[in-house]
């Protein structure tokens, strides 16, 4: 069976890479006893997933994973049988039992909400000033670094929602295979339109989107 | 003070590696800071991948952390680039756990494992903002104790540390954070602390000795200045190991460390009496925990840590009494748990086909041999009991079992070397390569490599060796160049070797007296730290730290001692009597080999612990 998680990845946690969290949390499979599933094969390994990988310097609020079990098991006893084998920084929040036939949750990913606090008050203000007019434009340039070299992306339609309150940007940004505006590439993007030095910013990743059945963006971890 | 999480992410974004710095790891302890009586601050004195390998620090961090009214926080040693920052942007060396100040802690402790971290220490403490010199410490400041086996030659740290901790740390810690505790509630002045400390089986207060030097430079006397202070410092044994401390929770890191496994220590101490080595000597007598403990304590430790591998730790592990049992037993629990088993020190002429071929069941890796010596004169000088011939039975019996990556771990500048032993590494290095395409190509593993590594020998105190020279740098990077070149006709093999540079002061601080603490000081304030990273080793200031303070490196490094000279360490009690050293050092000069302890007691001074010492059989005695 399969067990989609809801994990938090603490500010502490921040500087810990997509790697480390794996191996963190394949540990903690391992000691809390949870009845994994393995792969076949030579070098067997957790049938484990992660929707997607957050980046270094981010937190994450509402992360999501799957796991295939061996053994049924319901979502409480999930994680009530997780949380104790867990650090505090790295909780799991919800659990759910999808259907073995449910997609890989890395395909459904279509967008992440995220709030990008600027430690700088006067770049805050030169890019809370300058938003507007930034979202006013129909191309947006950003620099994308791709396996094949940096490009160039036109990153306007992959920011499906951007406003600002205090030094806090709030957004929902395309994320896919394809189409990843990531929070650092807007951050260059508003702050060289906003004519202020591209500040330091601190980024939590609040949650994942998918799309529903009428191709309306909705939290992933329902659908 | 507790550095503000603001401030310190602040400087985690600009340094690599900032993982080594977040803290927060599965089984770390924190405890609210007021709620107990005493503060333990335990250093490594290097970086976090490093000291998170270590296993005393495990153990010592369980053992307090176990004490409700005791708390152990962690502290290693920051990189370069985080270093410039904290003094830059004026954030102290904060702890792991709680993130408070090193100087906030009533008791700092330093593990001491290699001699080329002591530039560390004064980097910590001065982060830290703990006073460098004991005598400079107030009523306010930390207790800084220090133990590990550089404890054994504590003289050049003398300066720094407040007290040290000489052998096994299990028993002795408590005895102290106990002193420190209570000595913090009277109010009573510092050195009543420091007194208390040396009635304490085991510790060494520096304070409460004077040192007189004769006119050549060696040490004229030794002499307590109190009566607290013992004339001998005996070293603390723990005599039995299952009832002894183990933890069976340990903290698990999110990043990679040097060495990312459960360590089982299935025993302490080694029989085999090879004469280069201190920590065969320091770790006497050899004590065994008991099959059953281990296996309790490793499937203990696999539910707690989740982790999926797990090595058998000490000094010569083949050497266990029932290896082959435990490994089959371990197999047997954690198999279902996927759990790797492996063995770092193995022994060429002790362990057993059948384990090795156990081991493989689950994963192979590189296996490890140190013949430590290119000819039989030579191990038999230094007393390596291992032949060629045990190497090539062993080597085959890899290649047969799959295993395509061989270490041979050799070193130059051993006493009597000659050229014709290092032609014996490079002639033993071809003959493996050889072996390995003796075995039939359906047989062996595809993709040989065998590495040779060549450390540069460094004489150590409290082993037969300690009154002689190290080869000059010259001599050592002639020997390595002559292997360099002799290697490269060797297919399949790949030679490394040290810096020598970092050898040389190795072998000043390791034999060193009091004195250096003036040159230590001076070295990190020219800015000497992280010396065992090659790529930051200052030899030049160094050198430079020895000649301000008027002292001549050469005379510790370089300088054969006298059969009476009175050394440094000599008032420590390692329980290794200096004549047995002596008479060892005879023997080597005449490439006489000593039996392993197992076969007959040699007498080296440890079987006055009667019953701790497996060995001791006063009728067989040798008599000297």
């Amino acid at each position: 069976m399969r067990m989609l998680a809801v994990f938090r990845k603490g500010e502490r946690l921040r500087h810990i890479g997509h790697l480390d969290i794996m191996r963190a949390m394949q540990r903690a499979l391992r000691r809390s006893g949870v009845p994994v599933a393995y792969s076949n094969g030579f070098n067997p390994h957790m049938l484990l997933t992660f929707a997607s990988a957050l980046s270094v310097g981010a937190s994450g609020e509402r992360e999501l994973m799957d796991v295939t079990l061996e053994r049924e098991m319901t979502a409480g006893d999930f994680l009530a049988t997780m949380n104790p084998a867990l650090p505090p920084d790295l909780q799991l929040v919800a659990a759910r039992v999808i259907d073995d036939r449910h997609p890989a949750l890395m395909a459904m990913v279509q967008a992440a909400v995220y709030d990008i606090t600027l430690l700088d008050q006067t770049a805050a203000d030169a890019c809370r000033a300058a938003l507007p007019a930034f979202l006013a434009q129909e191309e947006i340039l950003a620099e994308r670094k791709t396996k094949s070299g940096v490009k160039e992306a036109n990153i306007r339609p992959w920011i499906f929602e951007l406003t600002m309150e205090g030094a806090t940007l709030h957004g929902v940004l395309a994320l896919s295979e394809t189409e990843n505006c990531k929070p650092d590439m807007l951050l260059t993007a508003l702050s060289a339109f906003a004519g202020c030095e591209k500040p330091r910013a601190s980024v939590t990743r609040l949650g994942l989107m998918g799309r529903d059945a009428e191709g309306a963006l909705a939290e992933l971890e329902g659908l | 003070m507790t550095v503000a999480n603001e401030k310190i992410e602040a400087l985690l974004e600009q340094v690599q590696k900032a993982p080594r710095y977040t803290g927060g790891e599965m089984n770390t302890v924190v405890k609210p800071w007021d709620t107990v009586a005493l503060h333990y601050g335990f250093c490594f004195p290097d970086t976090y991948e490093v000291g998170m390998s270590h296993l005393g620090m495990k153990i010592l961090y369980g053992l307090v952390n176990r004490e409700p009214d005791s708390v152990c926080e962690r502290f290693f040693m920051p990189w370069t680039d985080m270093m410039a920052l904290m003094e830059q942007e004026d954030v102290p060396l904060f702890s792991m756990e709680s993130r408070r100040a090193l100087c906030d802690f009533d008791m700092i402790g330093f593990t001491l494992q290699y001699e080329m971290s002591y530039s560390n220490i004064l980097a910590m403490m001065k982060l830290g903002r703990v006073s460098l010199l004991s005598r400079d410490r107030g009523r306010d400041e930390p207790i800084v104790v220090a133990g590990g086996p550089c404890a054994f030659n504590p003289e050049p740290l003398a300066d720094f540390i407040d007290a040290f901790m000489i052998g096994d740390g299990e028993e002795v810690t408590l005895e102290v954070t106990a002193v420190i505790r209570d000595w913090k509630k009277s109010g009573a002045p510092r050195m009543d602390c420091l007194k208390a400390l040396a009635k304490i089986k085991g510790v060494y207060v520096p304070a409460l000795y004077d040192v007189a030097y004769n006119a050549d430079g060696t040490l004229a006397s030794m002499t307590p200045n109190c009566p607290e202070a013992p004339a001998k410092v005996e070293k603390c044994i723990v005599t039995d190991l299952d009832s002894a401390y183990y933890p069976e929770e340990i903290p698990v890191p999110y990043t990679e460390i040097v060495h990312d496994r459960i360590m089982l220590e299935i025993m302490r101490g080694c029989t085999r009496g090879c004469r280069f080595c201190q920590a065969g000597m320091l770790y006497r007598p050899v004590r065994e925990r008991s099959l059953k403990r281990l296996v309790q304590l490793a499937l203990a430790l696999e539910k707690s840590t989740g982790y999926e591998e797990m090595s058998l730790s000490s000094l010569s592990s083949g050497d266990y009494t029932c290896l082959a049992d435990l490994i089959r037993q371990l197999m047997k629990d954690l198999q279902q748990e996927r759990v790797s088993i492996s063995l770092p020190s193995l022994r060429l002429d002790s362990v057993l086909k059948e384990s090795l071929e156990e081991t493989q069941k689950v994963r192979k890796t590189s296996l490890t041999f140190a013949p430590e010596a290119g000819t039989q004169r030579l191990r038999d000088v230094i007393n390596k009991g291992v032949t060629e011939e045990d190497l090539m039975e062993k080597v085959t019996d890899a290649f047969q079992g799959g295993w395509s990556s061989v270490k041979l771990y050799f070193m130059i500048g051993l006493p009597t070397e000659t050229f014709e032993d290092l032609d014996g590494m490079v002639e033993l290095a071809r003959k493996v390569v050889a072996c390995y395409f003796s075995v039939p190509k359906g047989v062996r593993a595809k993709g040989l490599r065998v590495t040779v590594s060549a450390s540069s020998f460094v004489p150590k105190p409290i082993t037969p060796f300690q009154w002689e020279p190290q080869d000059t740098r010259e001599m050592l990077q002639e020997k390595q160049a002559y292997l360099r070149e002799k290697f490269k006709g060797v297919k399949g093999v790949t030679f490394n070797y040290h810096e020598s540079g970092l050898s040389f002061l190795e072998a000043c601080f390791a034999r060193g007296d009091r004195r250096l603490g003036k040159v230590l000081l001076r070295a990190h304030e020219l800015g000497c730290m992280l010396d065992g990273w090659t790529e930051l080793f200052k030899l030049d200031a160094w050198m430079q730290a020895f000649a301000d303070c008027g002292l001549d490196p050469d005379f510790y490094a370089h300088r054969r001692r006298e059969k009476d000279e009175l050394l440094p360490w000599d008032f420590i009690d390692s329980g290794i009597v200096k004549p047995f050293l002596w008479h060892e050092w005879q023997k080597a000069l005449a490439a006489e080999t000593t039996r392993d302890c197992r076969q007959g007691c040699n007498g080296c001074g440890i079987q006055r612990y009667k019953g701790v010492c497996s060995y001791a059989d006063a009728g067989r005695v040798s008599q000297r």
